[in-house]
C-alpha cells in the first residue's frame, strides 16, 4: 500500500508538497515496532514459618520474574491485533511497556515514532490505553465530569470535544447515564464510560486491556460491535489482550499468541489450528444404539460416547484410512470431522511453551 | 485441652510471621516515636527557664522528662492501634460473620493477636528504647525501690489488659452505630489529651484536675509513670492500683456484653 | 490540540470536582472539620494550660502569650494549607503505587508531578485555616499591634514558601514510598520531621540544640516554614531576621527543585501493579 509517512515519524517533513517528485514506491513503515523488547521484576520472597520470618527480618530473598522475554512485533497502521495468552504470559506488560507506563529492561519500541517509556506529551496525546479492572473516572462524580477533565487535560477544543463525546455516547447507547455518578452503573456501563473518556481526544492508537473481563455476555457483544464499528470507521490501530476467544474470533484477523513473555505465533486465527494441531475430531453417529462398538479406541482416542454417538480424536495424516475402516465395518448414519476446539490447541500450546521454559530454566541451572 | 492449645498457638504464629513482613516498617517506627520527646526536652526546658527553676505542678524538669519517657513506655502496653477501627469494620462488612459460625471466641482471638503484636513489637523495640534510656538516664534519679518497681509493673500489665477492653468495648459500638469512626475520633481525643499522654494530669487546676483523675483514661499513660517517679505513695498507690484492677474487670465484662448482645442483634438481622 | 493544557484550569476543575465529591457527603465533611477544629482546640488548651504557669517560653526570646499564639495562629495557616491540598494526594499517591492505578496518571499529557499532587483537596482542612485567621486577629489586638503595608504582602508570600517546603518533604517521602513499598513509617516520619516546625526556633539551643537548629534550618528546612512568617508578625523588622528571610526564598527554591528531581527519578523506576 503506497502512503506517506505517518507524520511524526518523518524528520522534517510536515507537509506534503505538491511539487516535490513524488517517490515511485514508498514503503508502509510500521506504526508500531518492536524489538528484542523483555521485562523483568524482582519479587521478594516471603519464607514459611516462623524462624524462617524471623531470619527474613535481616536478609531478604528475592526472585527474578521475567515477565516479558524479548519480543520483536510489527503493526501497520489501521490493523486490529489480539494478544492471546494464559494469565502472567505477558500480555499486559507488553501494552505497558508500550504505553511507557513501565521501562523495559531490554529492548526497543517505537509507536508512531515515539519511544514511549520517554513520555512525550505529544505521544501522550494521540494513543489511549483501557484497562478492564481498572477504572479511571472520578467514583463519586458523574461520568460527565470526568469527561470535562479531559477536555481539559488534552485540551480538546470544545465543538469538536462536544461533536465526538455525542457521537461515541450515541454509539455506545449510554445517554441518560451521563449524569449518574460512576459508582452507580454497572459493570458494562462503566466500561463504556471508560471507553468513551479514552476516545474523547481521537486517538490514532488504541490499548485495550482485556476490556471485556468480568462482563456479562450481552455487555461483551455489544463492546466487541462497538469495537469492531468504531474501528471500520476510524481506521486506527488497534492492540487488544484478552483470554476470551470470542473477543479475539469477533474483532480480528491477527492474532499474536504470547505465553511466557514470548510469541508463540503471529498469523491469522485460522492458522493456529493447521500449524498447531496434530489431530482432528470424529464424530460418529451408529445406527443404532446397541451397534456401539466397545472396541473404538483401537481407531484413536475416545473423548465422549454416548449412544448412539461417539467421538474420537485421531491424527490428521490417519483420518482418511480409519474413516474408509470404520465405515467398512460398522452402520454409520453421520459422521463428522472437525478441528478441535480453538481453546484446546491454544491450551496445548501453552502447556508445551511452559514445558519447553521450564526445560530452559533447568538447564539454565545446572550450567 | 491439648488440641485448643495447639490452635492458639498456631494462631499466635500465623499473626506473629504477619508481623514480620514488614519488618522495615517495624525497625524505623520505633525509633521514630521517640522524636516527639526531644521537641518536649526542649519545649520544656525553654519553659522552665522562664520560671526559673521553679517546680510545674510538683515536677521539676528533668522529672517531667523522665515522665514523657515513661509514659511512651506506658503507650507499648496500652496503646491498640485499629483495634477498634478494625472490630468496627468486620461488623460492617460482614466479617463477623465467621464467629458466629466457627467455634472461635472472638475476644480471645483478638486478644490474642494483640499479644503477639505486642511480643514481636517488644523484641524490635527493646534495642531502640534501651538505647534512649540510657542516653537520657541523666533525667531520671536512679531506680526506684522493689516494691514501686513491682507497683510499676503491675500497672504495665493492668495497662495493657485496660486498653484492650476498653478499645475492645467501642469496637463493639459498630453493632449498634453505622460510623463507629467519629466516636473513635472523640475517644482518641480525649485519650490523648486526659490519659497524660500529652502532659502529667496533676497541672489541671482545681476541679479540672478531680474529674480527670476519676477517669479510667489515666491508667493508660499517666498512672504508671507517676507510680515510677513516686508521685504516688503508700496508700494511695495501693488504692489507685485497686481501682485499675477495677476498671480492667468493669471493661473485660463490658466488652464480652457487648458482643452478646451484639452478636444476637445482629444474628437476628440474618444476612 | 497540540498545546500543553492550561495548567490553572486543569487545577480549577480538580477543585470543583473535590467540592462537589465533598458536598455529597456532607455529613462527612462536618464532622471532619469538627474533628479538625477540635483537634486545634486541644493544642490550644495545651499551651493555655503552659501559660498558666511561665508567662514566657525560653528566656528573653519574646514568645510570650500572644506572641505565641501568632506562632500557633502561622502554624494551622501553613499545616491546614497543607491538609488541604497536598496530604489528600500523598496519601493517595501510595495507594495509586499499590493499585497500579498510577498508570492512568502516566497515560496523560500532563506533568505527572501536577496531576499527583493536586487531583484532590479537602476543603474540611480548611476549617483550620479559619480558625487561625480569628486567633490571629485576637492575638494581634491583644497585642495592640497592627501590622504595616509590608507584611500584609510578605507574610502570605512567607506562608506560600512555608507550605512549598512542606509540600516539598511530603512528596519526596511519598515519592520513596515507590521503592519501598507500603510505607505507614514514611507519613510518620513526615509528622515526626515536621514536628518540630511546630515550635519557636529559640528552643533549640545548646550542645544538642544548636546543631539540629542548624541540621533543620539549612538541609531540612523546616524550620523556615513557620518561624520565618511568625516572626515577621511577631517580632517585626529586627535586622537580624533579614538573612532568614532571605535564605528562606533559596531554601523553598532549593526544596521544589529537590524534592522534584527525587519524584522523577522514582517515576523511572514505578513497577505498576500486576492487574
Amino acid at each position: 500500500m503506497f502512503t506517506t509517512h505517518p507524520p511524526a515519524a518523518a524528520g522534517a517533513a510536515g507537509h506534503f508538497s505538491p511539487q516535490a517528485p513524488r517517490p515511485i514506491i514508498e514503503f508502509e513503515m510500521a506504526i508500531i515496532q518492536v524489538r528484542g523488547l523483555a521485562k523483568s521484576y524482582r519479587v521478594y520472597q516471603k519464607q514459611e514459618g516462623l524462624l524462617a520470618s524471623v531470619r527474613g527480618l535481616f536478609h531478604r530473598r528475592y526472585r527474578l520474574v521475567q515477565a516479558v522475554r524479548g519480543i520483536d512485533l510489527d503493526v501497520e497502521e489501521g490493523q486490529f491485533v489480539a494478544f492471546l495468552g494464559p494469565n502472567g504470559a505477558g500480555k499486559t506488560t507488553t501494552l505497558k511497556l508500550l504505553s511507557g507506563v513501565i521501562t523495559p529492561t531490554r529492548g526497543t519500541a517505537e509507536v508512531m515514532g515515539f519511544v514511549p517509556w520517554k513520555r512525550d506529551n505529544a505521544y501522550r496525546r494521540r494513543f489511549a490505553l483501557v484497562m478492564g479492572q481498572k477504572n479511571q473516572l472520578w467514583w463519586d462524580l458523574p461520568a460527565q465530569e470526568s469527561f470535562r477533565l479531559h477536555q481539559q487535560i488534552y485540551r480538546i477544543e470544545p465543538e469538536r470535544f462536544e461533536r465526538t463525546r455525542d457521537e461515541l455516547v450515541d454509539l455506545l447507547r449510554v445517554g441518560g447515564l451521563l449524569s449518574q455518578p460512576v459508582r452507580e452503573l454497572s459493570l458494562g456501563e462503566r466500561m463504556k464510560m471508560e471507553l468513551i473518556a479514552a476516545l474523547l481526544h481521537s486517538p490514532e492508537v488504541l490499548f485495550l486491556d482485556e476490556p471485556t473481563i468480568g462482563l456479562d455476555v450481552i455487555a461483551q457483544h455489544n463492546i466487541q460491535n462497538f469495537l469492531r464499528h468504531y474501528q471500520q470507521l476510524r481506521r486506527i490501530t488497534i492492540l487488544l489482550t484478552s483470554h476470551y476467544m470470542k473477543d479475539v474470533a469477533a474483532l480480528c484477523k491477527r492474532v499474536v499468541i504470547i505465553a511466557q513473555g514470548r510469541i508463540m505465533y503471529d498469523g491469522s486465527l485460522a492458522g493456529i489450528v493447521d500449524r498447531f494441531s496434530g489431530h482432528k475430531v470424529i464424530t460418529l453417529q451408529f445406527a443404532d444404539e446397541a451397534a456401539l462398538p466397545a472396541d473404538l479406541d483401537r481407531y484413536g482416542q475416545v473423548l465422549e460416547q454416548q449412544a448412539p454417538k461417539a467421538r474420537i480424536r485421531v491424527p490428521r495424516r490417519a483420518v482418511p484410512e480409519l474413516l474408509a475402516a470404520i465405515l467398512a465395518r460398522h452402520t454409520i448414519e453421520d459422521v463428522s470431522v472437525e478441528d478441535p476446539p480453538l481453546e484446546e490447541v491454544i491450551a496445548e500450546m501453552f502447556s508445551q511453551a511452559d514445558d519447553r521454559i521450564a526445560a530452559e530454566e533447568r538447564a539454565e541451572q545446572l550450567a | 485441652m491439648l488440641a485448643k492449645a495447639r490452635t492458639w498457638w498456631t494462631i499466635l504464629r500465623i499473626c506473629l510471621e504477619e508481623r514480620l513482613v514488614y519488618r522495615g516498617d517495624f525497625a524505623l517506627g520505633t525509633l521514630m516515636r521517640f522524636l516527639p520527646i526531644v521537641t518536649q526536652i526542649f519545649l520544656w526546658r525553654a519553659v522552665f527557664e522562664a520560671t526559673s527553676g521553679s517546680s510545674i505542678a510538683g515536677y521539676q524538669y528533668h522529672e517531667l522528662i523522665a515522665y514523657y519517657l515513661l509514659t511512651m513506655v506506658t503507650r507499648a502496653f496500652s496503646s491498640m492501634p485499629g483495634l477498634a477501627s478494625g472490630i468496627a469494620l468486620q461488623i460492617r462488612n460482614g466479617e463477623i460473620k465467621k464467629f458466629l459460625i466457627q467455634p472461635i471466641d472472638m475476644i480471645g482471638f483478638l486478644l490474642l493477636s494483640r499479644v503477639a503484636h505486642k511480643l514481636v513489637y517488644y523484641t524490635v523495640a527493646l534495642g531502640p528504647f534501651a538505647l534512649v534510656f540510657y542516653l537520657c538516664r541523666g533525667f531520671f534519679a536512679g531506680w526506684p525501690d522493689p516494691g514501686t518497681l513491682a507497683a510499676f509493673a503491675a500497672s504495665l500489665l493492668m495497662a495493657f489488659l485496660l486498653g484492650f477492653f476498653l478499645e475492645a468495648t467501642f469496637g463493639m459500638l459498630g453493632f449498634w452505630f453505622l460510623d463507629v469512626s467519629s466516636l473513635l475520633f472523640v475517644y482518641m481525643l480525649f485519650n490523648f489529651f486526659f490519659s497524660g499522654h500529652m502532659f502529667p494530669i496533676d497541672m489541671l487546676p482545681g476541679i479540672w484536675g478531680d474529674l480527670v483523675q476519676l477517669l479510667p483514661l489515666k491508667y493508660l499513660a499517666y498512672y504508671p509513670a507517676a507510680v515510677f517517679l513516686g508521685k504516688v505513695e503508700g496508700a494511695a498507690l495501693v488504692t489507685g492500683l485497686w481501682v485499675q484492677l477495677g476498671w480492667v474487670l468493669f471493661f473485660f465484662a463490658a466488652s464480652r456484653l457487648a458482643l452478646a448482645l451484639g452478636l444476637r442483634r445482629y444474628s437476628g438481622f440474618g444476612g | 490540540m497540540t498545546e500543553s493544557p492550561r495548567y490553572l484550569r486543569v487545577f480549577g476543575t480538580f477543585a470543583r470536582n473535590s467540592l462537589v465529591r465533598d458536598m455529597t457527603f456532607r455529613a462527612n465533611f462536618l464532622i471532619d472539620c469538627v474533628s479538625s477544629l477540635s483537634w486545634v482546640f486541644m493544642n490550644l488548651g495545651f499551651y493555655v494550660l503552659i501559660f498558666e504557669y511561665t508567662s514566657e517560653i525560653g528566656a528573653r526570646t519574646g514568645w510570650q502569650k500572644y506572641e505565641f499564639f501568632v506562632f500557633l495562629s502561622t502554624t494551622l495557616f501553613v499545616n491546614s494549607v497543607v491538609q488541604a491540598f497536598f496530604m489528600p494526594n500523598a496519601n493517595e499517591l501510595s495507594e495509586l503505587i499499590r493499585t497500579g492505578h498510577l498508570d492512568f496518571a502516566l497515560l496523560k499529557p500532563i506533568d505527572t508531578q501536577f496531576i499527583v499532587s493536586l487531583a484532590r483537596i479537602e476543603w474540611s482542612s480548611l476549617a483550620n485555616f479559619v480558625f487561625a485567621f480569628v486567633l490571629l486577629c485576637y492575638s494581634l489586638v491583644q497585642l495592640n499591634f497592627t501590622p504595616q503595608p509590608v507584611q500584609f504582602v510578605l507574610y502570605p508570600l512567607y506562608l506560600a514558601c512555608g507550605v512549598a517546603i512542606l509540600y516539598s518533604l511530603m512528596i519526596a517521602l511519598s515519592s520513596v514510598s515507590i521503592w519501598l513499598g507500603r510505607n505507614q513509617s514514611l507519613y510518620d516520619f513526615w509528622f515526626y520531621i515536621t514536628n518540630f516546625s511546630r515550635y519557636p526556633m529559640e528552643i533549640y539551643a545548646g550542645r544538642i540544640g544548636t546543631p539540629l537548629r542548624r541540621v533543620f534550618t539549612f538541609a531540612i528546612p523546616v524550620l523556615i516554614v513557620v518561624n520565618v512568617p511568625a516572626r515577621l508578625l511577631a517580632r517585626p523588622l529586627e535586622s537580624q531576621n533579614w538573612p532568614l528571610a532571605a535564605f528562606a526564598l533559596v531554601a523553598t527554591a532549593g526544596s521544589l527543585a529537590a524534592s522534584r528531581w527525587v519524584f522523577q527519578r522514582a517515576l523511572a523506576s514505578y513497577r505498576s501493579a500486576s492487574s
